[in-house]
């Protein structure tokens, strides 16, 4: 039963990886707006989770609506195409082209989506001022700090103004201050574009940034307000 | 002493790195192991060639008569042979007819015994073909009992086709008849003819240009792997190594590769080897045994492959600073610096120039010269692509997401782009030239027979023929499927007086319609005769001498020869009808304009017998098979001696068609190499991208986009790469057909051919890398526990 008013809604998913269930009847739903931080131990089935919610692994069993629409009915150009307008990603490492300068990844959602170039070049460089990264815009990855890649993901994230960002482990290669830094802009950025924040994490303290968590272990989820 | 220990132990290191680090580890010094060991085998194939050519040259000298001891009469160890070459379904077959005078008389080698009347010794491939249904023609040409099968040392190569027959048809009675020789032994002392300049020229640029693509194949082997070491590397910088320590693991690592391949090379040399021995390619094939690899030739490959490797690694990491915490490629790559890189190529033309216009006969080139011209060339191709890409990528801009995201990409490091493009942009270059020299040079080659088979597709030669023999051979042949026409012709020397020296006059005899075709008769009946004119090229020397009508002639031996027989035959004397008409000669359908008188059978002098040869032009119907095989059969058992020669209106001379077989093979074969080589490096490349990979494809990155910009990466550098082979080619070509002393002429074809040709290796090993990259693209790469 999806929840009234959730954006994205998951029930009863299941997903093996050979004999090893990673997702044994997971649930759950986030709304517009909302941060839900997905916790768990490693191995847990977190990472699992949000990528079936994102459409980038297809469950075994179970059903996944975004706004009303069922996923694993999309072909798999829709679902592209669904990452690429209504969703943004941000991941631990190794998200970020190497060979393009900074202000290119970013705007590189744009144009795949058929943008001009000069025209998501500047959509990019508002979001990297608001990032806090706009000088480091002609640099490429290798050239940056783990912290202002991180930034840089984080607006790469948030220029095709998303409904969803979908975070995996957004924090884990940086260190605390760094770490507290890309949250707190994260966070801001999306409440104030109103998208929804779906954040896998192992660390309370990133968690600490979301409105709800949800404990994911052995497959199963638990949401963490109905038990507060 | 220190350094050297330290040296070893660094070396070792890397050594056991290859060889450890599980399944990755193997799997990555075995790609390198095995593309150096294909270079080897290469290699070591090139340095068996001088050995192989010899052993087949010293075992076709042993079989030869050409400075064979002789005799002048039968003795004890006296052996009468002669030519019984003959061609079957377009196969050449050399053949022998033997007759043993003596018990004493010189078995060939590879022979048991000489072979009896109506036996046949035969090779191996001959008597397998004589025995298959393919064959069955041939087994009614030589009809004799096979007796015996020749052993390896009788014959030149595995697939040779060659037979001894016994015969009984032998007789040496004239000197002078070179047709039948009497010998005591076999030997060819005769020194080989040496090769002309430009053929040398050929060769020696076949085997640069060959070879030089399998160096840069091998240097581009012992780098694959090379950004996963490096990390690797890293890891050994954290536990305390030092920077030159690094580099010499990473040498070690290089080494272990490419002794890994010197193993494997020897080890697919061995197999090529055995396979060689089973291929026959234009007629031609090796024995196993002959593929022995000059030895101090291999030592220098068994040592220069590994130095190499760990010279090309030491290179490579020049640009790179390894540090505890991961690999820093130096932020701001040293600048390619234009000036040695444009001194190859011109250092090149530098040798090559001087050379220009001597090859058209006035003296030779010097062998190191050309050599080192071609290879500075060739080399400066290697050197010139990594500037001229770099330089060019970095003016592009704009464009698509995958044009973007491949020119970021060969912006950032075109290096590794374009040593994959080098070995191909060599081996496009070279063949370029070489097919340029080939079509500058092909005239000279490829000679005008002046022979017109739409007259006739076959003359037969009866030389020691009479008139009967001929005619019957000819009935006998009009009478076989697919014949449509023979005109049979009988020439006999006349002379005002005997022995007439050089002032014979030749005679030609025939029927009307063969007349025809050697003459523009306006009419012509039996008993006619005719004064021929119109060969201004036969106007001096032997046959420039002619009768006028009514003159009183002797026929047939003029020359007053004498075997001392009693049957020799004597000139007869004839008398030129007086009512003989002059006519104009016209060319036969072998090419010959005739000189001197043509009779009719009834004006033909009578008892003219063994003076005289008899030619037969043979019309063929093509659309009946074996027409062709049927007539040489019956040509040859009715007389072993004649020649049927199919006639072309062009032939090639045998060395040209020799080098281009050869130059094809190899381009084929390096083309193979640098394909692999290709899609390993291109792999590699991908894999290292995974994550990546993934990561683009999750968030709504269409897979055409990638694949795209995978395209381009690869498009772009060998775009670049095959124009600057295409003008460096052209160039080489240029300077090449100059110095053979010919008129220079773009073949536009061959340059399409050929840089088409490598562009479709390209296009093949990306369609070839497409599954894989899908593969690569499944979000699974996201995964990380």
């Amino acid at each position: 039963m999806t929840p009234a008013g959730s954006l994205l809604a998951a029930t009863d998913l299941r997903k093996a990886y050979g004999p090893t269930a990673a997702l044994d009847g997971a649930e759950f739903s986030i709304h517009p707006g909302e941060v839900v931080a997905v916790m768990g131990p490693s191995g847990s089935g977190k990472s699992t989770l949000l990528h079936c919610l994102a459409g980038i692994v297809t469950p075994d069993s179970g059903s996944i609506t975004y706004a009303g629409h069922e996923l694993s009915a999309m072909s798999d150009g829709r679902r592209s195409a669904l990452r690429r307008s209504e969703f943004g990603f941000v991941f631990q490492f190794g998200q970020l082209v190497p060979e393009l300068t900074c202000v290119e990844n970013v705007a590189l959602p744009l144009r795949l989506a058929g943008v001009k170039r000069k025209e998501a070049e500047s959509a990019a460089l508002h979001w990297m001022e608001r990032l806090q990264v706009e000088d480091v815009g002609a640099k490429r990855p290798g050239e940056v700090s783990g912290g202002q890649g991180q930034r840089v993901a984080v607006a790469r994230a948030l220029v095709t103004r998303p409904r969803v960002i979908f975070a995996d482990e957004p924090t884990g290669a940086l260190d605390s201050l760094n770490g507290e830094l890309v949250m707190q802009l994260l966070t801001e950025a999306a409440r104030s574009a109103n998208a929804a924040v779906v954040l896998v994490t192992h660390e309370t303290r990133v968690a600490a940034y979301s409105d709800r968590e949800i404990v994911v272990r052995d497959g199963k989820s638990r949401d963490m307000e109905r038990i507060v | 002493m220190n350094t050297l220990r330290t040296w070893a132990r660094d070396l070792a290191l890397g050594v056991r790195f290859a060889f450890g680090g599980g399944r990755e580890g193997w799997t990555r010094t075995t790609l390198t192991g095995t593309g150096v060991g294909l270079g080897v085998a290469l290699l070591l194939l090139t340095t068996a060639l001088p050995g192989a050519l010899a052993a087949r040259n010293e075992r076709g000298d042993a079989r030869s008569t050409l400075t064979a001891p002789t005799a002048d009469g039968p003795r004890t160890d006296s052996l009468l042979v002669a030519n019984g070459d003959t061609t079957y379904r377009g196969l050449d077959i050399g053949g022998s007819l033997v007759l043993a005078e003596g018990p004493q008389a010189p078995v060939p080698p590879g022979l048991e015994r000489i072979p009896g009347v109506g036996e046949l010794a035969v090779s191996p491939a001959l008597d397998a073909l004589m025995r298959s249904a393919d064959g069955k023609l041939l087994r009614e040409r030589l009809d004799g009992r096979i007796t015996q099968v020749i052993a390896d040392a009788g014959l030149v190569g595995p697939g040779e086709l060659v037979f001894y027959l016994g015969s009984d048809k032998l007789a040496k009675t004239d000197p002078a008849d070179h047709r039948v020789q009497r010998v005591t032994g076999f030997a060819n002392t005769m020194q080989a003819p040496k090769l002309d300049p430009v053929q040398m020229l050929l060769i020696v640029l076949t085997f640069v240009a060959l070879l030089t693509p399998v160096a840069v194949f091998i240097a581009a082997a012992v780098r694959f792997g090379g950004e996963r070491r490096d990390r690797r590397l890293a890891a050994l910088r954290l536990v305390g190594a030092d920077g030159p320590m690094v580099r010499r693991i990473a040498a070690g690592e290089a080494l272990a590769g490419s002794l890994l391949g010197l193993v494997l090379g020897a080890g697919f040399f061995v197999v090529g080897r055995r396979l060689v021995g089973t291929l026959t390619v234009e007629q031609r094939s090796v024995f196993p045994a002959d593929l022995d690899p000059t030895l101090w030739l291999a030592a220098l490959v068994a040592v220069a492959v590994p130095a190499a490797a760990v010279a090309v690694t030491l290179f490579a990491l020049r640009g790179v600073v390894i540090e505890p915490l991961g690999v820093v490629r130096t932020a701001k790559p040293r600048k390619r610096r234009v000036w040695w890189r444009l001194l190859l190529p011109l250092g090149g033309l530098a040798l090559l120039v001087p050379l220009m216009g001597r090859g058209n006969g006035s003296g030779y080139f010097n062998e190191w010269q050309v050599t080192g011209g071609v290879v500075l060339l060739l080399v400066g191709v290697t050197a010139l692509l990594p500037l001229l890409l770099e330089r060019f990528v970095g003016r592009l801009s704009g464009g698509p997401v995958s044009w973007q995201l491949a020119v970021r990409h060969l912006q950032v490091g075109s290096g590794a782009a374009a040593r994959l493009v080098n070995g191909i942009a060599v081996a496009v270059a070279g063949a370029i030239a070489l097919q340029m020299l080939f079509s500058g040079v092909e005239g000279t080659y490829t000679k005008d027979t002046g022979e017109d088979p739409a007259r006739a597709s076959v003359s037969i030669l009866m030389h020691s023929g009479t008139e009967s023999r001929a005619n019957a051979l000819a009935q006998e042949i009009s009478g076989t499927r697919g014949i449509s026409k023979t005109v049979p012709l009988t020439t006999f020397d006349a002379a005002h007086q005997i022995p007439a020296a050089d002032r014979r006059i030749p005679v030609t005899a025939g029927t009307c319609e063969a007349l025809h075709e050697v003459a523009v008769l306006d009419s012509c009946a039996d008993g006619d005769a005719f004064v021929l004119t119109g060969s201004p090229s036969r106007d001096t020397g032997a046959y420039g001498t002619t009768a006028k009508p009514g003159d009183r002639l002797y026929a047939g031996n003029v020359l007053g020869y004498d075997d001392g027989t009693p049957d020799a035959e004597k000139a007869v004397t004839w008398t030129l009808p007086a009512a003989a008409r002059t006519v104009a000669s016209r060319e036969d359908p072998a090419g010959q304009l005739r000189t001197g008188l043509l009779v009719t059978p009834a004006a033909a002098p009578k008892g003219v017998q063994a003076a005289q040869s008899a030619q037969i032009f043979v019309q063929l119907d093509d659309s009946v098979p074996d027409a062709l095989d049927q007539v040489r059969t019956a040509a040859f058992k009715a007389d072993p001696f004649a020649t049927a020669m199919t006639l072309k209106s062009t032939r090639q001379a045998g060395p040209y068609s020799t080098i281009r077989v050869g130059l094809f093979f190899g381009a084929v074969g390096v083309l193979v190499l640098i394909g692999a080589s290709l899609l390993v490096s291109q792999l590699e490349q991908l894999r290292e991208r995974r994550k990546l990979l993934s990561s683009l494809v999750a968030f709504g990155t269409k897979r055409s986009t990638l694949s795209l910009s995978v395209l381009w990466q690869t498009a772009l550098p060998v775009g670049l790469g095959l124009g600057l082979a295409a003008v460096v080619g052209i160039g080489l070509g240029a300077v090449l057909v100059r110095m053979a002393g010919r008129p220079v002429q773009v073949d536009w074809a061959s340059v399409a051919g050929m840089t088409g040709a490598g562009a479709g290796v390209v296009v093949l090993v990306t369609l070839l890398s497409l599954p894989p990259l899908l593969r690569l693209m499944r979000p699974d790469g996201l995964r990380t526990e």
